[in-house]
């Protein structure tokens, strides 16, 4: 529903077709850098092991390099996840440390190459399975660095799966090539749902549109069709004719997660951010769930559907 | 001696008293003339001027004078009275000949409004000086003209919107023939709604408001309509870039009754559309017009009747067919006023207005069985009950009641998949707003004026409504909340000579209907929202003081005034809002304080083939939110620390008139860039202390050459040329900041740049007006 961009969008280009640009360089305040949790939990299909990672801001004009990067990850933290019953403190693992099979593995869960990845990549991370996330409990995360504890905490929500899904042709111009994702939803009436998805093409990594959570406020309670895009055809680098659409013939799977309010407002403010340039445009401050950083802590119920484009 | 002084006292109360009363007009087209002087020729301090309907009432002991009328850019008149019973005196001016040197007939005290009035902050601006200046892309603008005035700053680049001492954007109240705009602009207010040729007058008061005026904090733009021309058949029209406008006006009953209709519409992209219908975008297509109408009707002396209308929209159709997309994008205002004036003798002038407006804003796409679409708007219907009590020449009594009832439709959204139909929960709110009024203009002495001003206001959010917070329902009519406020107006004006003058006022203003931008600039979508329980009406101080100086028989006016804004119940969004359209804006909302104080410098030169003026402000403006960083005072966006503009007209012949127009501004602020983070891969950033740093700072120089036809012909088609330039020297200064991204975790680089966008280059435009009589 990012109807102001859309809105504008037509008297926006009209007003670049016009216009000229130049690099500008900010003044910033000054001020250090801040603590990064990137952190979940997954309930329900093939869950991932619970991780954090844990990271300190760049400086918003400095070079980023391997270097930077490698620095930037903080170690030696304690980093401790609680159900409420039990506490797990998440071992810190570097691919560095790894076998190299291992480390192969351990990276392509994270979209990323260990044969060509530059940094040493690092993570809290659940690798003993101690962590057992469920559907309707809230988590906590703790973390101490120094004198500096950082804190947070998610609930995993209900599931609400998607009820069917089906490839039709495309809207407007026919094309056998290429197909439209409709999804049939029920929504549970009564309860604010909040919805993420992602999308993996024939086993590849799974990747995101610019638009992925969604609340109910707008269909709570309705059972409707609606139209799910390619996350890879939604980059800025994609056809415009083929936006949001699939190739037909293609392996599709799609990620299907429920999670909670503070959850889905990190992620709507960081999509209107990111949408949200331009003429007129003010800035969001992402509503994190952090207390002592930036970032997020998110627990995820999660459905997988696979499916051969065709129709 | 004492006996025979306290006779000629007792005689000298017994002299009768008689009124002099009419109305003062333009003698061409028998349009009257807003704020025309008439004063005695030996005692300049003895006078009055016209009201909103060329309306003058002076009241004199029996006897005989000489009374001067007159009126900037026309000719002064000076008719002989003799005083022995109430008498009418209607006159007409002639108005130089077109951009003349006026030809000055008064003595020199005239037209020194400036330094006896108590008004303080208030500028008029006729159309024809507006005319003439430079304008970007040729289109004639009075909201970019008033952005000259000191005190008051742009809403951006190009932008029709305005901010005036410290005040946001919804804080104006901009009326139309007394009927509110809620929308001012279009094509993203980029222009004004105002198609200047069905103007007459524009007068902002920024400082000092009447207690006649009311609903916002800041400042009023009062913007009057022609009449249309009541001795003869006229029409005027232009050929520009960016519209063309056609004005027709003339007498229905000579004398009598006139009417004016006047359009304009852009054309820009149905001249493309030959193009355009080739290729999978065709019925893409984007325009706007306006059309003001008005006719009036005088029935006697005492009673006249004026009905006046604006309807304008901006249109935006998207298609794309290859995709079966289409979107509609219709917004705009319709306003209609009928007023009847009526004098109840030469001292009580009584208007009765009532007033419908009506601003929409629609926009909907659909793509094969989806369907959306989402509605906004504001409708009033207003009642207005005004007199005008000229008891004496020491006093002149305004008081009235106002009374609106309010329709405000927040953000509703409607949609369809296939068979199932979604809806938003949001609902329209209503709301009754009353005022009820009274101010004296009192000439204490002839050295010491003040304008004493109270009004009450009266403001009920009704039904139907069903509280969030209670759960409590309230039936149509049935009263939710109501708030009240008591708003007193103070100004004095102390003469120090003939030419000079020490002002002071005090203003307190309520507004009870918000608007609240998460732009930079308001836009179409933007909604306004009453006062509700959760809302507060958001309240004003304004403290002014003033020196007031003419020069060189008011050739030059000059200037200097310092004011302090206090600002209570500011709203804002906050930080982490998201525009998703379908909450209710209000639960976004912050609220806090505010304040401004600044000083201002204006010089104008009135006549002479060299003409214009120049203004200076030095302001701040700051805003504190318990919940924006927990307080911090922070400069609002539209603060400008420094905020120049040279206005300039000469005449260098009959035929050639040159317009300049120089800006400079300390630049916007901005919220600082800090640093960078890594979320699933993508850099995000995270903004520094909000308002921290700002944009260089914003220069501009505009001209323009208009030349006009012979002098000697006069003939009954008459035309002129106007060439402008706009951004002389092709300044580049910022619209807006993006930033872009760049991130190879693979390679581990990563990258964050800022770029800064310019619209306008220098514009170079033409544009040809005509006249037909």
């Amino acid at each position: 529903m990012k109807l102001n961009l859309l809105t504008l969008l037509p008297i926006l280009l009209l007003l670049m077709l016009a216009s000229c640009e130049q690099e500008y360089i900010p003044i910033k305040s000054g001020e250090g850098p801040k603590y990064v949790v990137e952190g979940y939990l997954e309930a329900g299909e093939a869950p991932f092991p619970t991780y954090v990672i844990l990271t300190r801001t760049f400086d918003f004009f400095s070079e980023i390099g391997p270097d930077q990067f490698n620095s930037s990850f903080v170690r030696n933290a304690v980093v401790i996840v609680s159900d409420g019953e039990a506490d797990v403190v998440l071992p810190e693992v570097c691919l560095s440390q790894l076998d190299p099979a291992i480390r192969k593995l351990v990276a392509a869960q994270f979209g990323l190459n260990s044969d060509t990845l530059s940094i040493d990549f690092c993570v809290y991370v659940d690798l003993l399975g101690l962590v057992q996330p469920e559907e309707g409990r809230t988590y906590t995360l703790r973390i101490e660095v120094d004198t500096d504890v950082i804190t947070a905490t998610t609930t995993i929500p209900p599931h609400v799966r998607i009820d069917s899904l089906r490839f039709l042709p495309p809207p407007g111009k026919p094309n056998d090539s290429l197909a439209q994702l409709k999804c049939f939803l029920a929504d549970p009436p009564g309860v604010r749902n909040f919805y993420r998805y992602f999308g993996s093409t024939n086993g590849g990594p799974y990747e995101k549109s610019f638009s992925t959570v969604e609340e109910d406020l707008f269909f709570d309670g309705k059972s409707f069709d609606f139209q799910l895009f390619n996350p890879a055809t939604t980059n800025g680098n994609a056809d415009p004719d083929q936006f949001g659409l699939y190739f037909v013939g293609d392996t599709v799977t799609i990620k299907w997660c429920s999670i909670d309010e503070a959850h889905f407002d990190f992620w709507n403010t960081l999509e209107f951010s990111n949408a949200n340039q331009g003429p007129f445009a003010s800035y969001t401050r992402l509503q994190s769930n952090i207390n002592g950083g930036l970032g997020i802590w998110g627990g995820y119920s999660i459905s997988y559907y696979t499916r051969v484009v065709a129709y | 001696m004492l006996v025979l002084g306290q006779l000629c006292v007792a005689l000298s109360i017994a002299q009768p008293k008689f009124t002099i009363s009419g109305y003062v007009k333009d003698s061409q087209s028998g349009e009257t003339l807003i704020g025309a002087n008439i004063y005695l020729e030996n005692q300049p301090s003895t006078g009055t001027v016209t009201n909103t309907y060329g309306f003058y009432s002076l009241t004199l002991q029996e006897g005989s004078y000489r009374l001067v009328f007159s009126y900037l850019g026309y000719q002064s008149r000076l008719e002989s009275v003799t005083l022995s019973q109430s008498t009418q005196v209607n006159v007409s001016l002639s108005s130089g000949l077109a951009m003349q040197e006026v030809v000055v007939t008064a003595k020199a005290e005239e037209e020194d409004d400036n330094v006896q009035s108590t008004s303080m902050g208030r500028v008029s601006l006729p159309v024809d000086q507006i005319k003439v200046l430079p304008a970007l892309l040729g289109e004639v603008d009075v909201l970019k003209t008033i952005q000259l005035l000191p005190g008051v700053s742009s809403a951006g680049e190009g932008s029709a919107g305005f901010y005036v001492r410290g005040g946001g954007a919804d804080q104006n109240l901009v009326l139309l023939d007394e009927a509110v705009v809620y929308n001012s602009g279009h094509f993203l207010g980029f222009f004004s709604v105002f198609n200047a040729d069905a103007i007459k007058n524009t007068t902002l008061i920024k400082g000092g408001i009447p207690a006649v005026y009311g609903g916002r904090l800041s400042s009023v733009l009062d913007i009057q309509m022609k009449e249309g021309n009541n001795q003869q058949f006229q029409s005027e029209g232009g050929i520009g870039l960016i519209s063309s406008r056609l004005t027709l006006e003339g007498p229905i009953v000579k004398d009598k009754s006139s009417f004016l209709i006047s359009g304009r519409r852009t054309y820009g992209f149905d001249l493309a559309q030959p193009f355009i219908n080739k290729t999978d975008f065709a019925g893409t297509n984007y325009f706007f017009y306006d059309v003001n109408a008005k006719v009036n009707y005088q029935f006697s002396q005492k009673d006249r009747v004026y009905l006046s209308g604006y309807f304008g929209r901006d249109v935006l159709n998207f298609e794309q067919r290859d995709r079966d997309f289409r979107f509609r994008l219709p917004y705009g205002n319709a306003t209609a006023t009928l007023r009847w004036n009526h004098l109840f003798n030469d001292k009580l002038f009584f208007n009765l207005s009532a007033i419908y407006n009506d601003y929409q804003f629609r926009a909907g796409f659909d793509q094969e069985e989806f369907k959306f679409s989402i509605y906004s708007g504001v409708r009033d219907f207003n009642m207005k009950l005004d007199f005008d009590y000229f008891p004496s020449n020491d006093h002149q009594i305004k008081t009235g009641i106002h009374g609106t009832h309010h329709k405000l439709t927040p953000n509703i959204i409607s949609g369809s998949a296939g068979d199932v139909e979604f809806e938003s929960t949001t609902t329209p709110k209503y709301a009754n707003e009353f005022a009820v009024y009274i101010q004296d203009d009192w000439r204490i002495s002839p050295r010491f004026r003040v304008n004493l001003g109270l009004r009450g206001t009266l403001f009920q959010q009704t039904g139907p409504y069903t509280s969030k917070h209670t759960g409590e329902s309230f039936s149509g009519g049935e009263v939710v909340q109501t708030y009240s406020s008591l708003e007193p107006r103070l100004f004095m004006n102390t003469s120090l000579t003939e030419q000079s003058s020490i002002k002071a006022g005090v203003t307190a203003t309520t507004q009870y209907l918000h608007l609240v931008s998460n732009s930079s600039s308001t836009l179409p979508a933007d909604v306004w929202v009453p006062s509700t329980e959760v809302v507060k009406p958001q309240r004003g101080w304004q403290y002014a003081a003033g020196y007031f100086q003419n020069f060189r028989s008011n050739t030059y006016e000059a200037s200097v005034e310092v004011y302090y804004k206090s600002l209570r119940d500011q709203i804002d969004y906050r930080e982490s809002f998201v525009d998703n359209s379908v909450d209710q804006v209000e639960d976004e909302f912050v609220f806090g304080k505010g304040r401004a104080y600044g000083l201002e410098l204006f010089v104008r030169k009135n006549k002479g083939a060299l003409n214009g003026w120049l203004g200076y402000t030095l302001s701040r403006t700051e805003r504190s939110f318990p919940d924006i960083e927990n307080g911090r005072i922070y400069p609002a966006t539209y603060d400008r620390t420094h905020d120049l503009s040279l206005v300039s007209n000469y005449n260098i012949s009959p035929r050639i008139t040159t317009g300049v127009v120089f800006i400079y501004a300390t630049g916007r602020t901005y919220t600082s860039l800090e640093r960078l983070y890594l979320i699933e891969g993508q850099l995000q950033t995270d903004y520094g202390p909000r308002n921290s740093q700002r944009l260089e700072p914003y220069h501009r120089m505009d001209v323009s050459v208009t030349l006009w036809p012979k002098k000697k012909e006069i003939r009954k088609f008459n035309s002129h040329w106007v060439f402008s330039l706009y951004n002389l020297y092709n300044r580049k200064n910022t619209f807006f900041l993006y930033t872009d991204y760049e991130t190879d975790l693979t390679q581990g680089t990563a990258s964050a740049k800022a770029y800064k966008v310019t619209i306008f280059p220098v514009l170079p435009s033409v544009t040809w007006n005509f006249k037909w009589r």
